[in-house]
């Protein structure tokens, strides 16, 4: 009697306790089950951790940097991928034999060279050649030495060489920019470099440049010749796109190889168009006949003596081809007079000769894309004579591209674009403009630049059919602080045609020297102004321009075809 | 009853997960080959890449001038050779009558000089 209230007890306590263990036991089960279920889920419904797409990142690296194309997009810079060689010294077992036979297959490594690097005691990385050609690389790894290998290197390259290589620029063994656009695309077009990128795309959009190849090419062919045939120091030139500012050529020679390994560019080599200033001389009256048109200081009726010199204190302003008479407006153009230009200069003012030089943009720098870009130098105190000297570049020099965009603006009915080398469209353009001189100025410059190329001094640059006008300026160089009779800077802005200006051109030789051919001048009438002209019957069929003959065009093309048959 | 129902349990199990592993089998295939896909787009677009460089290299305008005028014996555009659509018809027959014979192709001598 005693056992059966134990027995029960003890049932009924192993009863309870099993099932309450078998009720924590399906507790943890069910929770064990549901978590290795969460997982099983997680892991094969859900899209596991990234990391095919890590790996693939990994082998792009960075924001890829994006190629450079001209506006025909043509491929002026683009990064291809090469391989390096390198070695490991400690995993090769025979160091002889290993040189013998990379010498064998890459000659230009050189043997003695290659052996005393592999020998250093304690080098675990040695490189062999950098930057192999695919079938270089091919050719040393199928050698199979144990411890040479390759790995893929980013280089830039640029295929058009020199062509473009101001504008264009270079960069580091790094790949980061040190000039031109190549700068600019890490700096501040850096926002713009990233909107090429496309981030699900392993490339990215090219930054594709206002300029067009072929009429670079033409421009450096025509000024390389006439650098040989003037013996010039150095030269250059600009062709732009008046309506957009869009720069579609631009040439400084000498130039450099991009490509080169060192590229120690040389003071001579530097960008005359961007980075020198230059007083331009006569052109600068161009800018000076638009400032008296746009201040109603003269009309194309008016008139100034040209008899006497003008003096100013004790300094005398003379005429290099003196007329000794009175001259009409469209005479001082042609014939250009510094006494009347200063004349008009002065007529319209101290002031406002300052207040037109800055509305202009010439007081201050001309920033464009590119980063190299000097400042102009202007005559720190404004005086009766400063003034008169300005007028005809005297003491004031600027950037060329500075120069020449005044001009496209005055010529685009008085609306300057700002220059730039990236594409722009006409819309953007017109946002940019700013009206510098009333749209009646235009006009009046229209005629006189096409007068002066009809019947004035820039009559070498007058082709046939496509309209020229422009204005000639030769100016003598500061040497030893004084200016030099001998040392000339040629130059010649312009713009064709004339009836609807499309297209401003500058040129400029450095130092041209005369000729036996040039009667003995150097003035730019004989060397720059003819240089433009052969540059212009090329590029215009480029541009789309088509020429339109007047009588007088017929009769120079008759006269040339003969030349060219006898 | 609770014998079969388990054993049923245990059998959709087994089931669900043989079937989640072919998936997830077939997924990771799937993700294999788009990655050895796009591995293959970056190869060609870079192989493109360079043939856009060497045809960029190849066409440079001095290259092109050269062989132009060493080659085919071209010479640079002058203005007279634009001619008015008005005036086309005279120019032609003025051609015509000066000269009957046709010129012949520059490019067939390169290329027989080429053989």
């Amino acid at each position: 009697m005693m056992e059966a209230p134990v027995v029960t007890i003890t049932e009924r306590k192993r009863g309870l306790g099993g099932q309450n263990r078998i009720r924590l036991l399906g507790l943890v089960f069910s929770l064990v089950f549901t978590i290795i279920g969460l997982q099983l889920v997680r892991l094969t419904v859900f899209k596991p951790e990234d990391g095919e797409a890590k790996r693939i990142a990994a082998s792009i690296e960075r924001i890829p940097r994006p190629d450079i194309t001209d506006r025909n997009g043509t491929v002026l810079a683009t990064d291809v991928s090469v391989a390096s060689l390198f070695a490991d010294p400690r995993k090769i077992l025979d160091i002889e034999e290993a040189v013998e036979l990379i010498t064998s297959s890459l000659p230009d490594v050189d043997a003695k060279d290659l052996y005393k690097k592999l020998t250093q005691p304690g080098r675990a990385f040695v490189w062999i050649k950098r930057q192999v050609s695919p079938e270089e690389r091919d050719v040393v790894y199928n050698l199979g030495i144990p411890g040479v290998g390759y790995v893929n290197e980013r280089k830039r390259v640029y295929p058009q060489g020199r062509l473009a290589a101001h504008t264009v620029g270079y960069v580091d063994v790094d790949t980061k920019g040190i000039a031109g656009i190549e700068k600019y695309l890490d700096a501040e077009g850096a926002i713009y470099t990233a909107s090429l990128a496309d981030p699900g795309k392993p490339l990215s959009e090219p930054a594709q440049l206002a300029m067009d190849v072929r009429v670079q090419h033409v421009l450096a062919d025509e000024i390389s010749k006439a650098i040989i045939k003037f013996k010039a120091v150095a030269g250059g030139g600009i062709v732009m796109d008046i309506e957009t500012g869009e720069i579609i050529s631009l040439v400084s020679l000498p130039d450099f190889n991009p490509n080169a390994e060192s590229k120690a560019i040389t003071k001579d080599q530097q960008n005359r168009m961007l980075s020198g200033v230059y007083e331009l001389g006569s052109v600068v009256k161009a800018v000076t006949f638009a400032m008296a048109f746009d201040f109603g200081v003269i009309n194309m009726n008016s008139k100034y003596d040209a008899r006497f010199p003008l003096v100013i204190g004790n300094a005398r302003i003379n005429d290099f081809h003196a007329q000794r008479r009175v001259l009409s407006v469209p005479e001082i153009f042609t014939n250009s007079s510094n006494i009347g230009t200063a004349k008009m200069a002065l007529d319209v003012g101290l002031e406002n000769h300052q207040e037109f030089l800055s509305r202009v943009g010439l007081m201050d720098r001309l920033l464009t894309e590119v980063p190299e870009s000097a400042k102009p130098i202007l005559p720190k105190k404004w005086g009766r004579l400063v003034s008169a000297t300005a007028a005809f570049g005297h003491g004031f020099a600027v950037q060329p591209l500075q120069g020449l965009s005044v001009v496209a603006g005055i010529l685009n009915e008085g609306k300057m674009v700002p220059p730039t080398f990236m594409r722009r469209s006409k819309e953007e353009a017109d946002v940019l403009g700013k009206q510098i001189v009333k749209p009646a100025v235009a006009g009046y410059m229209r005629e006189l630049f096409r007068l002066n190329a009809t019947d004035g001094s820039a009559g070498k640059a007058n082709v046939p059919g496509y309209r020229v006008g422009g204005k000639t300026g030769t100016a003598e160089k500061v040497v030893n602080r004084r200016y030099s009779k001998d040392h000339r800077l040629a130059s010649f802005i312009g713009a064709f045609p004339m009836d609807k200006p499309r297209y401003a051109i500058l040129v400029m030789l450095d130092e041209p020297k005369p000729l036996p051919e040039t009667y003995g001048f150097a003035t730019s009438g004989w060397n720059a102004v003819p240089t433009a002209g052969f540059i212009i019957e090329r590029i215009a069929p480029m541009l789309g321009v088509t020429p339109v003959f007047t009588e007088k065009d017929r009769e120079a093309l008759a006269k040339r075809a003969k030349v060219k048959k006898g | 009853m609770l014998k079969i129902a388990n054993f049923a349990l245990v059998l959709a199990t087994l089931g669900t997960a043989s079937m989640l592993y072919k998936h997830e089998h077939a997924t990771r295939g799937s993700e294999r080959e788009l990655a050895r896909e796009k591995a293959e787009i970056v190869d060609t677009a870079e192989a493109i890449k360079l043939l856009k460089a060497e045809w960029s290299s190849l066409t440079r305008p001095e290259r092109l001038q050269f062989l132009a005028q060493t080659q085919l014996g071209m010479v640079p555009m002058t203005p007279d050779q634009f001619v008015d659509e008005n005036e086309l018809l005279a120019k032609l027959d003025a051609l015509t009558t000066s000269s009957t014979k046709t010129p012949a192709n520059p490019i067939d001598d390169v290329l027989k000089k080429m053989q």
